[in-house]
């Protein structure tokens, strides 16, 4: 006689705390998102200090002759975004090039090593035979990447705020308001599920090729680099957290169904 | 209800048919034996089954539902090629990483019950990438054990490990079909080990299954012969060739006489011709020598 095999349907909610617990896991025992955090942390005081240090020093160009004088900071929220009536960030100075907006890069390169690394190791192999349903992985691996950008975030504030501290610079918001403060926040974390999405895509797709999918992922990032400091100024209101919000979830829906596909329908091994 | 029902699978890479047409019945509570050249189809075979590859064409059935049902995914355990684990990580982590994908509740004493099963307690605390080759061989076995699942899909599984480790994973594998619900496909070059354990068998070549059995038909295929070594073995072996129609010298340097015959009559007749037999028994191919034999064509 024929022995009956049961099979246990798993809800969604089950699927995805269970991918979850093993990304947010795997995430912890990660050194590459410690270093992230370290890195996000001690950047702007490292900066901040060491502009301030230099503040109206004169360099002189040996060929030329011509007399450079450094400029340092003159405001803490200076590594956040430009003060009202302050100069526009976008130039190619330090400021501008290594403040905040640093952290989506630096998610880029967690993102692409953290998915690179479930099919260099071939754990790839051990979850996609368990889990018929790939979007679990998309889902799992966007809030990853999505947490991982929010703390980096918050580590450069503090740094920042460390940073300011130590050098003795002002904190003065100028026009602006704390609420500006935390909105521009905001609306930079929410910011992060478009970026992270666009990371998650060309992992996928570039799957144990992390240097593919790093060159693809900066690439593709710095073409929407310059738009975060337009977006999210430090005088950001409720509509520019809306505005990540709704571009967010637009982003993580569109792309992720495009990373689902890319999943179902390449080998995974 | 089969546990594996294939058919009519093919792969194709790009213009290379990796597996064409291929039929397979792995019957529920088997441990079955699918063997094959390298390069014959058998692991992109299992990578189908386990949904790591796309098919080109053709259905794979799992336990008579469709091989993309996430209910029935859920129970499968898997090795395939090497096991999936992160170097820098211990193989403790490891495995509680895959009790977490699999969403064990008790994981500690789920995964202390398989590393037991493989003797790898005690090297828990290893890091992975420290670990001897038979050692990650019998992790990627424990972290398939994970969670029992119901269908094992093990790609030389034997391949690293020790006399002992072998014996402990022919137990492992008996006492898992010991139920008759939970099933095994086991691909391996060692065939001699395979025999002892696999109720059943699939020959595969060139992406096409060359025949299916299970280990009884196997039996009644495998020929007896009678075997023995003489005092003049040039004079015995043309003598034998005279009266049977198919005498043969093994690797051994052992006459093998396939035809129906017993020793007695052997020893008789070459005894008249006045040839003494030194040695002689009734012996009887192996899965190896068979396969190889189909391999060549089917010669015995």
């Amino acid at each position: 006689m024929e022995n009956a095999v049961k099979f246990e349907k798993k809800s969604l909610g089950t699927r995805l705390r269970t991918m979850m617990r093993v990304d947010f896991r795997r995430m912890l025992k990660s050194k590459l998102f410690y270093i992230l955090i370290a890195c996000a942390l001690v950047m702007p005081i490292l900066m901040t200090v060491m502009m301030s240090m230099m503040d109206g020093s004169v360099s002189v160009n040996p060929q030329t002759g011509a007399e450079t004088v450094m400029e340092g900071p003159e405001n803490t929220w200076q590594n956040i975004g430009t003060l009202p009536g302050g100069e526009a960030m976008g130039g190619m100075d330090i400021f501008a090039m290594c403040n905040i907006n640093m952290a989506f890069m630096g998610v880029a390169v967690f993102v692409c090593l953290f998915i690179s690394d479930d099919f260099r190791s071939g754990y790839a192999k051990n979850l996609f035979t368990v889990r018929a349903k790939r979007g679990d992985y998309v889902v799992s691996k966007t809030i990853v990447g999505f947490i991982c950008g929010a703390l980096m975030l918050m580590a450069y504030f503090v740094g920042s705020v460390l940073g300011g501290a130590i050098s003795g610079l002002s904190f003065d918001l100028g026009g602006l308001t704390a609420v500006n403060l935390v909105m521009c926040m905001l609306a930079k974390i929410f910011l992060m599920l478009v970026f992270v999405p666009i990371f998650t895509l060309i992992s996928v797709a570039a799957k144990q090729k992390a240097w593919l999918s790093i060159c693809g992922s900066l690439g593709g990032g710095m073409l929407l680099f310059m738009m975060v400091s337009m977006i999210t100024p430090l005088g950001s209101t409720v509509i520019n957290v809306a505005l990540c919000i709704a571009g967010g979830a637009m982003f993580s829906f569109g792309l992720g169904a495009i990373s689902n596909t890319v999943l179902k329908k390449t080998s995974l091994v | 209800m089969n546990a594996i029902e294939i058919k009519n699978l093919s792969k194709n890479f790009g213009a290379k048919q990796a597996v064409c047409g291929l039929d397979m019945t792995v019957p529920m509570g088997a441990i079955y034996g699918f063997i094959g050249e390298n390069g014959s189809g058998k692991s992109t075979t299992e990578k189908m089954i386990c949904g790591l590859i796309p098919t080109s064409g053709g259905s794979i059935k799992l336990y008579g539902k469709d091989h993309t049902d996430a209910a029935v995914r859920a129970s499968l355990g898997v090795l395939i090629e090497a096991p999936g684990c992160f170097p820098g990580l211990t193989v403790w982590d490891n495995m509680m990483l895959q009790a977490a994908n699999l969403g064990i509740s008790d994981a500690e004493r789920e995964v202390i019950k398989v590393l037991k099963m493989v003797r790898m307690e005690g090297a828990a605390g290893n890091k992975y990438k420290n670990c001897s080759l038979g050692m990650k061989q019998r992790v990627g076995i424990a972290m398939a054990l994970l969670g029992e699942p119901t269908l094992l899909v093990l790609d030389e599984p034997l391949n690293g490990l020790d006399a002992d480790g072998m014996r402990i994973m022919r137990e492992v594998f008996l006492d898992i079909v010991r139920d008759g619900k939970r099933s095994i496909v086991v691909s391996s070059h060692l065939l001699g080990e395979l025999q002892k354990v696999a109720t059943h068998y699939g020959i595969i070549r060139h992406g096409k299954m060359l025949c299916e059995m299970s280990a009884e038909e196997l039996d009644a295929s495998c020929r007896t012969y009678v075997s023995l070594l003489a005092a003049d073995m040039n004079r015995a072996k043309m003598l034998l060739g005279c009266k049977y129609s198919r005498v043969e010298v093994d690797e051994a340097g052992y006459i093998r006489v396939y035809d129906m015959t017993t020793p007695e009559e052997i020893v008789t007749y070459l005894y008249e011709n006045e040839i003494t037999v030194t040695e002689i028994g009734i012996d009887k191919i192996g899965l190896e020598e068979y396969y190889i034999d189909l391999m060549n064509g089917g010669k015995r």
